[in-house]
C-alpha cells in the first residue's frame, strides 16, 4: 500500500467577512496517497478551493493538522510556504495564468528562476516539459498566440516542470471545450500513472469522475464522502 | 539577474507608457542637471571677467550714491596702488534702441592703461582716446551687435544726466564678451559745464593694486581713509563686486533650483503612478507567481527593480543629454556666446551627471515602493480570493 503524501486532521478553516465570520471548512479529516488522482467535487461555496489552498500551503488552517510531503504546514511561515511550495508544489489554475508577455518556454521557466539551475539547464528542462505536453514546437509562441487548450497544455508544463511531488490543479478544465477538457484530464492521470505525481483537482466536470481514483464530496465545508472514481473501478 | 528578462518584458508589455513616463523623468533629470550647473557656471563666469588685484571703491550706501570725485587722487596715493580711474554712469541710450543696451561709463583715458591692462586695448588706440574729447572705446560684443567700426559716430541720449553726446569710436575692447562703452570724462564734464552743472562726483573708482598679496591691506586702507567722512566708502575686489551685481541672478538661480525640485517631486509622483498602475494591472499574474513559490521579498525587489531600471535608464540618458548638450555648445561657443551669455560656459560636470543619475535611481525607489510594499505584503490566499 502506497503512503499518504497528504494528511488532514480535523481541518477547519474560518475567515472573517466584514462582521461576520465564515466558516469555510469544518473538521475534514482525510489522507491521500501518493501518486494517486483526486478530485474534489461539490458546488460553489462547498469549501473545495479552500481545501485546495491548504492542501498547497497557499493558505493554513484556523484549527487541525495539515501534513503535506511530510512537512506539517501549519508552522512554517508565509516565505517558509512559498518556498516550500516552489519545491514541492505544482498548481494548474482554470484561466491557465500564463505570463502574458513571456512566451510558452519563459512561462515554463518560471518554477525554474527558484532553483539554483543555469539558464542551459533551466532551458533543458522547460524543453521537456513542453515535449511532455506535447507543445515543444510552440515554445516561441506567447499565450495570445496559443488556443485555450494550448495555454492550459503550457500551465501543465509549467506544474511539473520543477519535478513537485505533488499537483493542485483548480477547475483545469472549467475553461476548455471537451476535447480540449479530456486532453487534460488524460494528461494529469498520465502524471499520476507514469510519473507518480499526485494530482488534486478541483472539479465541476462530471466527467472527470471517471478519470480519477477516488472522489472526494464536499458541501458547506463538510467531507460529505469518498467514493471510487472511474479510473479505481476500471482498476 | 536571472529575473532580469522578467523585468524587462514588464517594462516593454506598455510601451507608450513606459516611454512617456522614462520621458518625463529624462527631461526632468535634464533640467536638474542643467539647472545645477549655474551657481558653478557664475561662479567661474566671474572668475573669468574679474582681476584679482582689482577692486572697486563706491559709496558705502551703495551704487546709486556719488563720492566726491577728490577721492579719486586720493585713493592714488595710498601706496600699493598702481593706478585708480573714476569712473561714472551716463546711461546712454542708442538712438536705434531707444533704451539703455550697453553700459556706458565716462571714465579718465589717461588711467585706462593702467587700471585695465588685461583687456588688451591696443596703445595706438588708448593715444587716440587720450587725444580725441569725443574719442569712444567701444567693446567688441557692442561693436558686433551694432555693426559699428572704428571711426564711425555714435549719439547716445543719457538717462541719467540732461545730455546727448555725439562719440566718435576710436577703438575696441578686443573681447567677445565686454559690451562695454567708454568715453572721456571731460567730455561730460564740459557738457554739463555748458548748463551750468560742474562735474565733480564719481560713482565708482576702479583701482589696480601691485599685488594680489596686497589687496586686502589696500582696502582696508582705503575705507580706513574715507571713514567718517560724508562719503564714507566700501571697497571690494572686482570678482565680490559683479557677484553683488549678479545678486538677482543668484536670487533667479536660487528660484530656477526649487521649481527643478518641484519638477523633479511631480516627476516622483508620475513615476509612482506608473508604478502603481502597473502593479494594479498585474495583481491577477503577481498572485499566480506567489502562488508558485516567489516569495515576498523577490516580488518586493522585482516590482522595485521595474521601476528603478526604468528612471535610472531614462534619468540616466537626460543626464548624459545634458552633458553631451552643454559639452558641445561650450565646445561651439569657446566659452561664450553673443546669444546665450555665459551660459555658453555652463558645463554639465561628471559629478552633476552622478548627482542626475543618483536622483533619478531615488526618484525609481521612492516611486515603486509603496506598491511594491502593498504586492508582496499580502497574503497569498487573500490575494487569490481577490483576484480569482
Amino acid at each position: 500500500m502506497a503512503q499518504p503524501l497528504i494528511t488532514l486532521r480535523d481541518v477547519s478553516r474560518s475567515y472573517e467577512r466584514g462582521h461576520d465570520i465564515v466558516h469555510a471548512l469544518a473538521d475534514v479529516t482525510l489522507t491521500i496517497e501518493s501518486g494517486a488522482f483526486v478530485a474534489l467535487m461539490g458546488p460553489s461555496g462547498s469549501g473545495k478551493s479552500t481545501l485546495l489552498n491548504l492542501l498547497s500551503g497557499i493558505d493554513r488552517p484556523s484549527a487541525g493538522e495539515v501534513w503535506v510531503v511530510g512537512q506539517r504546514l501549519n508552522d512554517l511561515s508565509e516565505d517558509a510556504l512559498a518556498a516550500w511550495r516552489a519545491r514541492h508544489v505544482g498548481l494548474i489554475f482554470q484561466f491557465y495564468n500564463l505570463i502574458p508577455v513571456l512566451s510558452a518556454l519563459e512561462n515554463v521557466e518560471l518554477p525554474l528562476l527558484l532553483t539554483p539551475f543555469g539558464r542551459a539547464e533551466r532551458i533543458r528542462r522547460a524543453e521537456t516539459a513542453l515535449r511532455v505536453v506535447g507543445l515543444a514546437a510552440r515554445a516561441r509562441h506567447v499565450p495570445s498566440e496559443l488556443s485555450g487548450g494550448e495555454q492550459q497544455r503550457v500551465a501543465i508544463a509549467r506544474a511539473i516542470v520543477a519535478d513537485p511531488d505533488l499537483i493542485i490543479a483548480d477547475e483545469p478544465t472549467g475553461d476548455l471545450d471537451a476535447r480540449s477538457a479530456d486532453e487534460v484530464l488524460g494528461m494529469l492521470r498520465d502524471l499520476s500513472r507514469e510519473f507518480h505525481k499526485t494530482v488534486v483537482m478541483v472539479t465541476h466536470d462530471p466527467r472527470a469522475a471517471h478519470w480519477v481514483d477516488v472522489v472526494y464530496h464536499l458541501e458547506k465545508g463538510l467531507l460529505l464522502g469518498v467514493e471510487p472514481g472511474g479510473a479505481e473501478r476500471r482498476a | 539577474m536571472r529575473f532580469l528578462p522578467l523585468i524587462l518584458r514588464n517594462l516593454g508589455r506598455n510601451k507608450l507608457r513606459t516611454g512617456l513616463t522614462g520621458a518625463a523623468i529624462g527631461l526632468a533629470v535634464l533640467l536638474v542637471c542643467f539647472f545645477l550647473t549655474m551657481p558653478a557656471g557664475i561662479d567661474v563666469f566671474l572668475s573669468q571677467i574679474a582681476s584679482n588685484v582689482r577692486v572697486s571703491v563706491h559709496h558705502k550706501g551703495g551704487l546709486v550714491y556719488q563720492m566726491p570725485f577728490a577721492y579719486v587722487n586720493k585713493i592714488r596715493s595710498v601706496p600699493g596702488v598702481v593706478g585708480a580711474d573714476g569712473v561714472t554712469w551716463f546711461g546712454g541710450a542708442f538712438e536705434e534702441a531707444g533704451h539703455v543696451t550697453f553700459p556706458s561709463f565716462a571714465v579718465e583715458p589717461e588711467h585706462v592703461g593702467a587700471v585695465w591692462p588685461d583687456y588688451h586695448i591696443d596703445p595706438a588706440a588708448l593715444d587716440r582716446f587720450r587725444r580725441f574729447r569725443d574719442g569712444a572705446i567701444v567693446g567688441r560684443q557692442t561693436m558686433e551687435k551694432y555693426g559699428w567700426k572704428i571711426g564711425q559716430e555714435i549719439s547716445l541720449r543719457s538717462t541719467i544726466w540732461p545730455v546727448t553726446l555725439t562719440f566718435r569710436i576710436v577703438g575696441e575692447i578686443p573681447n567677445a564678451r565686454s559690451p562695454l562703452f567708454w568715453f572721456q570724462r571731460e567730455y561730460l564734464a564740459q557738457a554739463m559745464q555748458a548748463r551750468n552743472w560742474t562735474l565733480d562726483i564719481v560713482g565708482i573708482v576702479w583701482v589696480r593694486i601691485a599685488d594680489p598679496a596686497l589687496v586686502d591691506g589696500v582696502m582696508a586702507k582705503l575705507d580706513a581713509m574715507f571713514r567718517n567722512s560724508p562719503a564714507e566708502t566700501a571697497a571690494e575686489t572686482e570678482k565680490s563686486f559683479f557677484a553683488s551685481f549678479f545678486g538677482s541672478l543668484q536670487g533667479f538661480v536660487t528660484i530656477i533650483l526649487l521649481v527643478t525640485g518641484l519638477v523633479a517631486l511631480c516627476v516622483l509622483f508620475i513615476a509612482a503612478n506608473t508604478a502603481s498602475m502597473a502593479v494594479r494591472e498585474r495583481a491577477r499574474e503577481i498572485a499566480v507567481l506567489r502562488a508558485i513559490g516567489f516569495g515576498r521579498r523577490l516580488i518586493f525587489g522585482t516590482l522595485v527593480a521595474e521601476s528603478t531600471l526604468l528612471a535610472t535608464v531614462a534619468g540616466g540618458s537626460g543626464a548624459l543629454l545634458t552633458y553631451a548638450f552643454t559639452a558641445g555648445v561650450k565646445a561651439a561657443a569657446g566659452g561664450w556666446s553673443t546669444q546665450l551669455g555665459p551660459l555658453a560656459g555652463f558645463l554639465v560636470s561628471p559629478a552633476i551627471v552622478g548627482e542626475g543619475m543618483a536622483l533619478a535611481v531615488v526618484v525609481g525607489l521612492i516611486a515603486g515602493i509603496a506598491p511594491a510594499y502593498g504586492a508582496a505584503q499580502k497574503p497569498v490566499a487573500t490575494i487569490l480570493r481577490e483576484v480569482f
